[in-house]
C-alpha cells in the first residue's frame, strides 16, 4: 500500500512513459487496440481484486455488472438520444442499485455459498438480458454513438486509449487509497479476520456490501466504456463465461494486489492474441486450439505461482516505503471512565443451552471498575462460552448481562464494542499479511468516522494520522514499538497475543476481556504483561481475564470466579479461592 | 393444465432430475474428498455420449488418442516432479499402467470400431476410455495443488474445463450427435407413454446410487474416502493417502459422468459443449444440498428437474432464469443454517 | 451467368469483362479478412464457413487474393477485436463475418468507421436495413428470415393451415424467426396459438410440446438446428400430434432425417437453393454453382457440406466481384480502392450464387429475391422439392 505516496517520482515516470506509448511512431495500431481492451478488463479485475483477493468474496458475476453499465447507456443513447457522457451517472446508478440489491442477498452467504450464488445470478442475468425486448434480446443493441470530445469522435483506438486508461488510473488510485484507510483495513480484515474486526465495531455486512458495490461500480464503468468503444451490446460479453474470465484475470495477476488486476488483464489479453498468431503456425491447423492451450497454461501458472504473478513483478519494483507515523497528530478523544469501584459489569443468571447441553448454567458474577477479575476453571468449564456471551458472539438463552446499568445481552459484537468493551481472542485473530500497526489500528475503528468516499479521495488524512498515532502508541506501550511495520504473521505467537492487547487498548475500553493472554509467553514476557495489566488497572481500566496460568492469575487478580461444568462453583479473592475445598477438589486438587 | 399434463411433466422432471442427481452426487463427492469444485464434470458427460456415438458410427473417437497422450504427460510430469525420490520401479509401473495400457486400448478400439460393435461392447469401450481420464486429470491438474485454497482449485478447474471443451471440439466437431437408445421401446401406462430409455435412466441411476451407498458404507475404500472428506489431516494421520483418495474420487466422477452421457445421448442431441449446462444443473442440486449430503442432493436434483419441467410449461423462455434464480433463496437458507465458515477458508 | 460456375471461371469472366481496364502494375495483393465462430455456441456455423475459405479464388484480375481467417469464439467483443486487428495489421480490403448475429451487428459499425466493404453472414435484417450512411458499407449473404417465413406462410395458406404453434430456440436464431413469424403469419390470417422456447442443450421439451398440443393448432413450426430439431418433433408425435410440422433451414442436413426416422416424415422446410441443389431444375441459376461448390467442399474437407458454409462462399463471390473495376481507382490497401470496391459491389446485378441470385442497389444490400428460397418436404426419408 501507499505505493503512490512513497515512490511518487518512479510511478509518475512509469505512468508518463505508458501515456506516451500511443504517441511513439511505428507502434502498431492494433497494439493500442489491445491496450484499450486491457484497460477495460483491468477495471473489472481491479474491482475483483478488492472483492475477492482482499475481501475474500469470490464473484463470478462481475460481467453481469458490466452488462448493467453497458445496457443502461446503450438504451439511453440509442433510444433517448442521450450523449454518451451524460449517461455515465445513470450507468453507475443502475449498476450500483443492482449491486446493492444483489449484494444485500449475496454478501450474507457464507463460505462457498457465496461464489456459487454469484454463478447463479450471473447466469440468470444473462438470460434476462437475452429475453428483454427493450434490450434487443439476444441480438442486443447496435449502432451506439462513440464518445466525442470537443467535436472529435473518440473512435480511434489512440483517442479512446487515454479515456480508458484515465479511468484505470483513477480506479487504481482510489482503490489503493481505500485500502490504505480505516475502511480499507476493515475490508482487508474480511478475509480471515472478520470476527476480530466485528469485535471492534466494524459492521461486517456493511463493509462487505460496500466492497461489493464498489467492485460492481468499477465493472459498470467498464461496461459504460465498452458500450461506446464496441458501439454494440449483446448478452454474451456479460455472461458467465466472461465472469469466469474476469476472475481468472484477477487470480492470474495476483488477487491480493490492486495492480495484479491490471497485470492479470494484460497477460490474458496478450496471451490470447499471441496464441491466435502463433498457434496456427505451430500446429499447422488453425482455430480451435487456443482454448486448449489457454486452459492448460492457466493450470500451469497456478501450479507454478499460486498467488498469481504480481508478487514476481513486485520484486522488480521499488519497495513501498514504510508508513510514517505522525507523532504530532493530535491524540484521539478519550472515553469517560466509570468511577473506580462502581459496578461495571453484572452478570445475572446467564444461561446458554446448545440443544440439551447446558454450556453455561445460570452463572452470576460482577466486575467493578478498576479491578481485575479472573474467570477460571478446568477445560470445558464454560469459560469461553461465557466470554462469547459477554462479547456478543453468542446470544444468551436466558439471564441478563448488565454493563454500566444497561442490558447488553443479545446485542451484536459491534454494539458491545461501541460501549467500551474490548477483547482479545484465545486463538489469535490478526490479519497475517497486514502490518502490526494496521492490525492494531483496527482497534480504533470506532474512534474515527472516516468514510469510504473520504478515504478514496484522501480527505481522511488527519483522522488517519490520529488513528495510526494511537495504534503506534499502544504498540509501544505493550513493548512492540520496534515491530510496527512487520507483517503480523512474522511475529512469534506470544507477541501476536500481546499485539491483540494493543489492538484492544486502541478501542479505549472501560472493560478489557482477555482470553488466555499469557498462553505461549515466556517468563519475562509474562512479567511484563502482568506489569502492564496492573498499570492499566491503576489507570482505572477493568479487566476480565480467562487464564490457565494459576500463578499469573493469583498474583494479578482482585477477584476470581470459578466455573466447572458450566456452573459457578466459587468466587472470592485469590487467597480465598486458593483454600476453597470445592475448588481444590474440582480443579486445583488434581494439579497441585 | 390438467392431471395428464402434470403427470407427463412430473415424469419428465424425474428423468432429468435423475441425471442431475448423478452429477450432483459426483460433485459433492469430488468436493468433499478433494475440495475441487469440479466444473469439467459436464465434459465427461459430453465425452461419454460422443465417444459412444463415434463408436456407434464405426469411427475411432479422439478420446482414445487423448488417453494415450494424457498417460504420457502424467508419467513424464510425475517423474519430473518427484525426480529425487522416484524409483525406477515406480516409473516402470507408470509406463505400463499409464502408457502401455492406453496404447493397447487404442489398438483395440482401432480394431473393433470399424466393424460397428454391438452396443454393449461400445459402452464398455467408452467406459474403459473415459474412466481413466478422471484420475489422469487429477494427477495432471489438481494433485500439485492439493493444499491450495478452494478458490485456486476452482480456477484450476475452470482451466481444465477450457482445455477439455477445446479438445472436445477438436475430437468431435461442432455438430451434435445422438446415440442408440439402450431400450428403444415405448411403454404405455394408463395415459402415460414412457420411453424405455427413460426407464434405463431411472434404473441405472438407482443402481448407481445404491452402489455408491454400499461403496461408502460397506467397503474399506469407501470408508477411507468418507474419512478424507470429514477430515483430510486426520485421514492422512491414520495412513489414508490423500492422493489415492483424490484419484478414486475423480475416477468415480469420470465413470458417473460417462454413464450419464451415454444415458441421455439417445434422449437429446449432445454437442461438445452440452455438458456444461447439464453439469451446472447438477451443481444447483449439489449446492442446494450444501455440497455435503448425498440424499439431500438427490432430492434437490429431482426438485430441479421438476422445477425445470414445470417452468418450461409455464414460461419456457424464462426457464433458465427460474432454475438459476431459485437457488438464491436456497443459498440464503443454507448459509443461515450453516455455521460461520469464513474463517476456516484461510 | 454460367461463368460464375466456380472461382476459376469467375476469375476468367471478370478478367475478360474488364480487359484493358485493369492496370497491369498493381502489385499489392487484395487482403480479405474473415472472422468466424470456429468455437463457442455458433461453432457449427463457423467451422463450415471457415472450411469454405479454401474455395474462394486465390487470384483475381491479376491480383493475388490473400485470406486471413480468425476465430471469434462467438464473442462479439472478440469479433470486433479481430476485425480491428485485420484492418490495422493486415490492411484488409474486405471484411467478412461473423457466424452469429450480435457479432455481425457489431462488425457493421467497425466496417463503416474504417470504410471497409463488409459482408455479413447472418439473416438478420439489421445488417443492411435501414440503409443509411453506416450500412452503406455492409452487404449480406443469407436470406432474410422474412423471405423464408413468407414462403412457409404461403404454403400454410394454400394448404388450409389456419393456426400454428411455435417452438424455437431461446437464442437469437429462434428470436429472429419468432419476430418475423409474429409479423407475417397474422397478416396472412394464420393464428399463432402458442409460443414456446427451448435451449439447444435441453434434454427434453415435453412440457413445451404438451403446451402446444393443448392449443390444438393446425400445424407446428419448429425453429432449431441440426439433430436437435428432431427432439421437439419426436416429442410432438409421441404426444399424438399428427398434423404437419414445419421446420427451418437449420435442419438442412441428412443427419436430421437419419436420426428423426419416421417421426420427421412429411416435414416441410424452406431453405436456400444450395440445400436442394441436385433437385433444382437445370434452369435454376443457382444449380450449377451450388453443385460445384458442394463437390469441391466435400472433396477438400472429406465431410458433408453445410448451408452455412455456402454463405461465406456467396459473400466471397459478390464481394470480390468488384475487384477488377476497383483496381482502376486505387491500389489494394488504400481507401480509394475500398471505396471503389464498395461501389462496384453495389452495382452488381444477377450474381448467381449458391443461396440465390444477388442484385444489389444503393437501397438494397441484401439483394435476394424469391429465387433464393425453395420449399423442401421429407418424403420417404428423402428430400423432395415442393413447387
Amino acid at each position: 500500500m501507499g505505493l503512490f505516496s512513497s515512490n511518487r517520482a518512479v510511478w509518475l515516470g512509469l505512468i508518463l512513459a505508458f501515456a506516451a506509448i500511443p504517441l511513439i511512431p511505428g507502434i502498431p495500431d492494433f497494439w493500442i487496440t489491445l491496450w484499450d481492451y486491457i484497460g477495460l478488463y483491468s477495471l473489472v479485475a481491479i474491482g475483483l481484486v478488492l472483492l475477492t483477493g482482499v475481501g475474500g468474496m469470490t464473484s463470478f458475476g462481475q460481467a453481469a455488472f458490466c452488462g448493467f453499465g453497458a445496457y443502461t447507456t446503450a438504451v439511453l443513447t440509442s433510444q433517448f438520444g442521450f450523449s454518451p457522457w451524460l449517461t455515465l451517472p445513470f450507468s453507475l446508478a443502475t449498476t450500483g442499485l443492482a449491486a446493492f440489491l444483489l449484494g444485500l442477498v449475496t454478501v450474507r452467504l457464507s463460505g462457498h455459498f457465496l461464489p456459487l450464488g454469484t454463478i447463479a445470478w450471473g447466469i440468470s442475468i444473462y438470460y434476462l438480458f437475452g429475453n428483454i425486448e427493450v434490450l434487443g434480446r439476444y441480438d442486443g443493441i447496435s449502432g451506439l454513438p462513440p464518445f466525442t470530445f470537443f467535436g472529435h469522435s473518440l473512435i480511434d483506438a489512440r483517442a479512446i486509449f487515454y479515456l480508458i486508461w484515465l479511468c484505470v488510473l483513477l480506479a487504481v488510485i482510489l482503490s489503493l487509497n481505500l485500502l490504505d484507510s480505516r475502511m480499507g483495513r476493515a475490508v482487508r480484515a474480511l478475509r480471515g479476520g472478520s470476527q476480530a474486526a466485528e469485535s471492534f465495531g466494524v459492521n461486517i455486512p456493511r463493509v462487505k456490501l460496500v466492497v461489493f458495490v464498489y467492485a460492481a461500480l468499477l465493472a459498470g464503468l467498464s461496461g459504460w466504456l465498452y458500450a461506446h468503444m464496441q458501439r454494440a451490446v449483446s448478452p454474451s460479453p456479460f455472461g458467465i463465461n466472461a465472469g469466469i474470465e474476469y476472475l481468472l484475470m484477477a487470480v492470474l495477476g495476483g488477487s491480493g494486489y490492486v495492480l495484479g488486476g491490471v497485470l492479470g488483464a494484460t497477460i490474458v489479453i496478450v496471451l490470447k492474441d499471441h496464441l491466435q498468431n502463433i498457434l496456427p503456425k505451430l500446429i499447422g491447423a488453425d482455430g480451435n486450439f487456443e482454448t486448449i492451450v489457454f486452459g492448460i497454461l492457466m493450470v500451469a501458472v497456478l501450479q507454478l505461482s499460486r498467488n498469481g504473478l504480481w508478487p514476481l513483478v513486485q520484486r522488480l519494483l521499488p519497495k513501498p516505503a514504510e508508513k510514517t507515523v505522525d507523532e504530532s497528530a493530535p491524540a484521539l478523544a478519550l472515553r469517560t471512565m466509570p468511577e473506580r469501584g462502581a459496578l461495571l459489569l453484572e452478570v445475572a443468571k446467564a444461561r446458554k443451552q446448545f440443544g440439551g447441553l447446558v454450556a453455561v448454567n445460570d452463572v452470576s458474577f460482577a466486575v467493578k471498575a478498576g479491578e481485575i477479575v479472573g474467570l477460571i476453571g478446568p477445560n470445558g468449564a464454560g469459560k469461553s462460552t461465557t466470554f462469547n456471551l459477554l462479547t456478543g458472539v453468542l446470544a444468551a438463552t436466558s439471564g441478563s448481562i448488565r454493563y454500566r446499568g444497561e442490558d447488553i445481552a443479545g446485542l451484536k459484537a459491534e454494539a458491545i464494542a461501541a460501549r467500551g468493551i474490548a477483547r482479545t481472542f484465545q486463538h489469535v485473530k490478526l490479519v497475517g499479511s497486514m502490518s502490526l500497526l494496521e492490525n492494531v489500528a483496527i482497534g480504533a475503528h470506532l474512534r474515527s468516522g472516516a468514510g469510504v468516499l473520504g478515504s478514496m479521495l484522501r480527505l481522511d488524512r488527519t483522522d488517519e494520522a490520529r488513528l495510526l498515532r494511537e495504534a503506534a502508541r499502544q504498540l509501544t506501550r505493550v513493548g512492540l514499538g520496534a515491530h510496527l511495520h512487520k507483517p503480523a504473521a512474522s511475529l512469534a505467537l506470544g507477541q501476536q497475543r500481546i499485539a491483540e492487547i494493543a489492538r484492544a487498548l486502541c478501542l479505549d475500553p472501560a472493560l478489557l476481556l482477555l482470553d488466555e493472554p499469557a498462553a505461549g509467553l515466556r517468563f519475562a514476557e509474562k512479567q511484563q504483561l502482568a506489569e502492564l495489566l496492573s498499570q492499566l488497572r491503576s489507570e482505572g481500566m477493568s479487566v476480565l481475564l480467562v487464564e490457565h496460568d494459576m500463578d499469573f492469575v493469583m498474583k494479578l487478580t482482585n477477584h476470581l470466579v470459578v466455573l466447572d461444568f458450566g456452573e459457578k462453583i466459587a468466587e472470592g479473592s485469590p487467597a480465598e479461592i486458593s483454600v476453597n475445598p470445592v475448588v481444590l477438589e474440582a480443579y486445583l486438587g488434581g494439579v497441585e | 393444465m390438467n392431471a395428464t399434463i402434470a403427470l407427463y411433466l412430473a415424469q419428465d422432471g424425474i428423468i432429468n432430475g435423475a441425471i442431475y442427481a448423478l452429477l450432483g452426487v459426483t460433485l459433492v463427492l469430488v468436493f468433499a474428498v478433494t475440495r475441487v469444485i469440479f466444473v469439467p464434470q459436464g465434459e465427461f458427460v459430453a465425452w461419454g455420449a460422443l465417444t459412444l456415438a463415434a463408436l456407434d458410427a464405426g469411427s475411432v473417437p479422439g478420446t482414445a488418442w487423448l488417453l494415450v497422450v494424457m498417460g504420457i504427460a502424467a508419467t513424464v510430469l510425475d517423474t519430473l516432479r518427484q525426480s529425487k525420490t522416484i524409483t525406477l520401479h515406480a516409473i516402470g509401473g507408470m509406463v505400463v499402467k499409464d502408457i502401455a495400457l492406453p496404447v493397447l486400448l487404442l489398438l483395440a478400439v482401432q480394431a473393433i470400431a470399424p466393424g460397428k460393435p454391438a452396443l454393449w461392447i461400445s459402452v464398455l469401450l467408452t467406459l474403459a476410455l473415459i474412466i481413466p481420464m478422471g484420475p489422469l486429470v487429477y494427477r495432471l491438474a489438481f494433485q500439485p495443488l492439493a493444499d491450495a485454497t478452494v478458490l485456486t482449485l476452482f480456477i484450476a478447474a475452470i482451466g481444465v474445463h477450457f482445455a477439455l471443451i477445446g479438445l472436445g471440439l477438436v475430437f468431435f466437431g461442432a455438430e451434435g450427435f445422438r446415440t442408440t437408445p439402450f431400450i428403444a421401446e415405448t411403454f404405455r401406462v394408463g395415459v402415460l407413454a414412457i420411453k424405455g430409455q427413460s426407464l434405463a435412466v431411472l434404473g441405472v441411476t438407482a443402481m448407481l446410487l445404491a452402489g455408491l451407498y454400499l461403496f461408502f458404507e460397506r467397503t474399506m475404500l469407501g470408508k477411507a474416502l468418507r474419512a478424507t472428506a470429514v477430515n483430510r489431516l486426520g485421514a492422512r494421520l491414520v495412513g489414508i493417502p490423500v492422493r489415492s483418495t483424490g484419484r478414486i474420487a475423480f475416477a468415480l466422477a469420470a465413470a458417473i459422468g460417462a454413464l450419464s452421457g451415454m444415458l441421455i445421448g439417445s434422449l437429446t442431441t449432445i454437442y461438445y459443449d452440452s455438458g456444461f449446462l447439464i453439469g451446472l444443473k447438477g451443481f444447483v442440486a449439489a449446492i442446494a444440498a450444501g455440497l455435503a449430503s448425498y440424499p439431500l442432493t438427490v432430492m434437490a436434483a429431482l426438485g430441479v428437474g421438476l422445477l425445470e419441467a414445470f417452468s418450461a410449461f409455464f414460461a419456457s423462455a424464462f426457464k433458465e432464469v427460474i432454475v438459476f434464480s431459485i437457488i438464491i433463496p436456497l443459498l440464503i437458507w443454507r448459509s443461515l443454517k450453516a455455521p460461520h465458515s469464513d474463517e476456516e477458508e484461510e | 451467368m454460367a461463368g460464375y460456375l466456380r472461382p476459376k471461371f469467375l476469375h476468367m469472366g471478370l478478367t475478360a469483362a474488364l480487359l484493358g481496364l485493369a492496370p497491369a502494375a498493381a502489385l499489392a495483393q487484395v487482403n480479405v479478412g474473415i472472422t468466424v465462430s470456429q468455437t463457442g455456441p455458433a461453432a457449427a456455423l463457423g467451422i463450415p464457413q471457415k472450411n469454405s475459405v479454401a474455395q474462394l479464388p486465390k487470384e483475381l484480375a491479376g491480383q493475388k487474393i490473400e485470406y486471413i481467417v480468425l476465430d471469434d469464439a462467438t464473442d462479439p467483443t472478440k469479433a470486433v477485436a479481430n476485425a480491428r486487428k485485420m484492418i490495422t495489421e493486415n490492411k484488409i480490403d474486405i471484411l467478412i463475418g461473423s457466424s452469429a448475429t450480435p457479432a455481425t451487428l457489431a462488425l457493421v459499425d467497425v466496417a463503416a468507421e474504417t470504410k471497409t466493404p463488409f459482408c455479413g453472414m447472418v439473416p438478420t435484417g439489421g445488417v443492411v436495413r435501414p440503409m443509411d450512411e453506416k450500412r452503406k458499407w455492409a452487404f449480406k449473404a443469407p436470406q432474410d428470415d422474412a423471405l423464408l417465413a413468407d414462403a412457409l406462410a404461403d404454403h400454410m395458406v394454400a394448404n388450409g393451415v389456419k393456426s400454428v404453434g411455435f417452438i424455437g430456440y431461446t437464442d437469437g436464431y429462434g428470436q429472429g424467426w419468432l419476430d418475423e413469424v409474429q409479423k407475417i403469419f397474422p397478416a396472412k390470417g394464420i393464428k399463432i396459438t402458442a409460443v414456446e422456447r427451448f435451449q439447444r442443450t435441453d434434454t427434453s421439451v415435453t412440457a413445451q410440446g404438451l403446451k402446444i398440443v393443448s392449443t390444438n393448432p393446425d400445424a407446428v413450426l419448429i425453429v432449431a438446428s441440426g439433430t436437435v430439431a428432431v427432439m421437439p418433433q419426436k416429442t410432438l408425435r409421441e404426444q399424438g400430434f399428427t398434423k404437419t410440422v414445419y421446420q427451418t433451414a437449420g435442419i438442412s442436413t441428412m443427419e436430421f432425417v437419419r436420426v428423426g426416422g419416421k417421426d420427421v416424415e412429411g416435414t416441410i422446410f424452406p431453405a436456400g437453393p444450395v440445400i436442394a441443389a441436385d433437385l433444382l431444375p437445370d434452369s435454376h441459376p443457382s444449380k450449377k454453382v451450388s453443385l460445384a461448390y458442394i463437390k469441391e467442399y466435400e472433396a477438400i474437407n472429406k465431410s458433408p457440406y453445410a448451408g452455412f458454409g455456402a454463405h461465406l462462399y456467396d459473400c466471397g463471390l459478390f464481394m470480390l466481384s468488384g475487384v477488377g473495376a476497383a483496381l482502376t481507382k486505387g491500389k489494394p490497401g488504400t481507401p480509394e480502392f475500398r471505396a471503389a470496391l464498395r461501389d462496384g459491389i453495389e452495382n452488381q446485378k444477377e450474381v448467381a450464387a449458391t443461396h440465390g441470385v444477388y442484385s444489389f442497389s444503393p437501397t438494397d444490400h441484401a439483394g435476394l429475391d424469391k429465387r433464393a428460397r425453395v420449399l423442401i418436404k421429407v418424403v420417404n426419408g428423402k428430400w423432395t422439392l415442393l413447387p
